[in-house]
């Protein structure tokens, strides 16, 4: 027996995967439409959230991005997805500090953090792991331990005397062997993560303090 | 947005994040075709075909979704890619090879449920990486599962000669072993990390 | 080729449909269905819980739609219109998680993607509701889902409280509990899930002997 004798026209089945994409890209569109609002508080919140812990007492904030000619600009909208910095306002309206987002590998996967940077005493006043899996117990600890934490109170983070660069590399050492004020003291059993943070830091203030000194006046003024 | 090398991408997803043992995709097909080594191996090859390939076309039609902005048809498009791919490679062995279709034959059609293979679609998207980037980690991840597979098969030959008890047999038997194996690779972690 | 359900549908009672995925025909116990998502985010009770909502939102509303077209598809296409449905379903709960909870949906990451491959409900729509009426289909999907979230849950609770020493993130043994974190890692899903399927045999063998 031909096996294609029962099949229907192809006609009719075109017609039916045309019918049935259709409903499903109506209902998906239905669904992107109606969430598309909730998803962009929701991430706002949390990014207000983050930036409220590491520098209270803030009430506004500007993103700021950098134009090809290396000059900055205010960015409107989502700034996600674009490189950026936050310049963070008290209730006065004086700035308060900024904060920017960065990423580097740990021992088990991404790590993603937020740190806070006073651009007058030329100092990183604070870190957060926004997102963080490494191993439980262990390397979990650089996102709560406190007295790794504590490294951030007022890490040592000057321009050299060009301006183009750290005039120290900030990094981890070794728990217990922190000598500068621009070494991380490492958590004991978590040493790869931690070291992951000091390149993360290192990394992430060597492109954007350069930057925000050179224009230290304009972000003060928040245009 | 990142620039992680080409190296420690293969080497994270071929051992420390081996999809199978540090990520749970393709479980199913690693607990069904893992009773004899010679059916094991070929499984392993046909993934990693249709994983590299599926891979490449996917970071095409991403690039082309963002181009239109309409990434909320990504998870639609990625699985209707798999299926195609599937059937596109299992038509071009018959054509080119037949007698390589007739080792892999039925283990292909088995492929589009196997969640390693959108997977890795999926991951090498929310990672932002590269077109070259993706192509090393599609290649990694998918000789991953297989190393996996051939692993569990070489292990499941030698446990026919051993006296197992009933209650123990089957997939019990082997979710214990995969613990096993998967206790061995977390061994790997850090590797590449830096001292 | 289009088998007919076995069973007489006048035979079964809604109540099967709806019981049968609980316990006797547990997807995850007793099919061996679903593991990767069983293993992946069962590390904590929450994660669990998300996770099975989601299913459980995809595997109803996917086997109501496809039980309403059944009789419009053709048998050849069939797979690939269950396919384009349920994605169409997962791509909703992906958008409505993230419109939730952010932080949920960062847990969850791609394995709420990964529910379209997840095989319980490509089979309990060609199983089920491709040739039953819309009211017992949304059963079935309903005991189905319900049976993958007790199993969940199952994994789940025992790895947080081994693993972390908490239930839903309450402490339960005080500041004095060494967690065994073990069972947060990967191969403690793996034990965690072995162990589960022991027990299951066990009980299984000994119902077969006194029977």
């Amino acid at each position: 027996m031909n096996p294609r004798a029962d099949l229907p026209p192809s006609g009719r089945l075109i017609r039916l995967m045309a019918v049935v994409s259709l409903l499903c890209g109506v209902i998906i569109v239905a669904a992107h439409k109606t969430t598309l609002e909730p998803i962009r508080r929701n991430q706002a919140a949390i990014s207000r959230e983050n930036v409220a812990l590491l520098l209270p007492g803030a009430s506004r904030q500007i993103a700021y991005g950098l134009t090809p000619a290396g000059e900055i600009e205010i960015l409107t909208g989502d700034p996600a997805g674009r490189e950026h910095f936050l310049a963070v306002y008290d209730q006065a309206g004086s700035l308060r500090g900024i904060v920017w987002e960065a990423a580097e590998r740990g021992y088990a996967d991404l790590i993603r953090g937020m740190f806070a940077y006073d651009p007058e005493g030329q100092k990183v006043t604070g870190f957060r792991a926004v997102e963080l899996k490494e191993t439980p117990g262990l390397g979990d600890k650089i996102g709560t331990d406190p007295g790794f934490l504590a490294n951030f109170r007022a890490l040592d983070a000057r321009l050299n005397q060009v301006g183009d660069g750290l005039a120290n590399a900030i990094r981890a050492v070794k728990h217990g062997t922190k000598k500068n004020e621009w070494e991380i003291d490492a958590v004991s059993g978590a040493t790869v993560s931690s070291r992951a943070v000091g390149r993360m830091l290192d990394r992430s203030a060597r492109r954007w303090t350069p930057v925000i000194q050179r224009h230290l006046d304009r972000v003060r003024k928040g245009h | 947005m990142n620039d992680v090398s080409l190296g420690f991408i293969f080497l994270d997803a071929l051992l420390i994040n081996n999809f199978v043992l540090a990520v749970f995709l393709g479980i199913c097909p690693f607990i069904g075709v893992s009773a004899k080594f010679s059916t094991a191996w070929r499984m392993g090859v046909s993934v990693i075909f249709v994983i590299t390939v599926s891979s490449v076309l996917a970071y095409g039609a991403n690039a082309l979704l963002v181009a239109l902005n309409a990434q909320y048809l990504r998870i639609i498009t990625f699985i209707v890619i798999i299926a195609s791919t599937v059937q596109l490679v299992e038509m071009f062995i018959k054509k080119s090879s037949p007698a390589l279709f007739r080792a892999l034959g039925i283990y292909l059609p088995l492929i589009t449920t196997n969640c390693a293979v959108l997977g890795v679609a999926l991951f090498q998207t929310a990672r932002e990486y590269s077109f070259a980037q993706s192509v090393v980690y599609a290649i990694g991840s998918s000789g991953g599962f297989c190393l996996a597979l051939v692993l569990m098969a070489a292990i499941r030959e030698r446990l026919e000669l051993s006296d197992v008890p009933p209650t123990a047999q089957g997939t019990a038997l082997v979710l214990m072993l995969a613990g096993l194996l998967s206790l061995a690779f977390m061994g790997f972690a850090g590797m590449g990390g830096g001292s | 080729m289009h088998v007919h359900a076995t069973i007489d549908p006048q035979d079964t009672v809604n109540q099967d449909a709806f019981l049968d995925g609980l316990w006797k025909q547990n997807p995850v116990f007793v099919q061996v269905l679903g593991t990767c998502p069983t293993l992946a985010v069962t590390n904590s009770v929450s994660n669990a819980l998300a996770m099975g909502a989601a299913t459980l939102f995809v595997l109803v509303c996917s086997n109501v739609l496809i039980s309403l077209v059944r009789k419009l598809v053709p048998k050849q296409v069939r797979i690939a219109t269950y396919i384009l449905i349920i994605a169409t379903f997962v791509t909703v709960v992906d958008y409505v998680i993230k419109a939730a909870s952010i932080t949920v949906y960062k847990a969850l990451g791609p394995f709420i993607a990964l529910i379209v491959v997840n095989c319980i409900i490509l089979g309990r729509a060609e199983a089920y509701a491709s040739r039953n009426p819309v009211g017992r289909s949304a059963l079935d999907g309903l005991g189905m889902g319900i049976g993958f979230i007790i199993a969940l849950l199952c994994l789940g609770g025992v790895r947080e409280i081994l693993g972390a020493g908490t239930f839903l993130g309450y402490p339960l043994f005080g500041p004095g509990y060494q967690p065994w974190v073990l069972f947060l890692l990967p191969p403690g899903g793996f034990f965690t899930l072995g162990a589960w399927l022991l027990a299951f045999n066990a009980w299984k063998r000994r119902k077969e002997k006194t029977a």
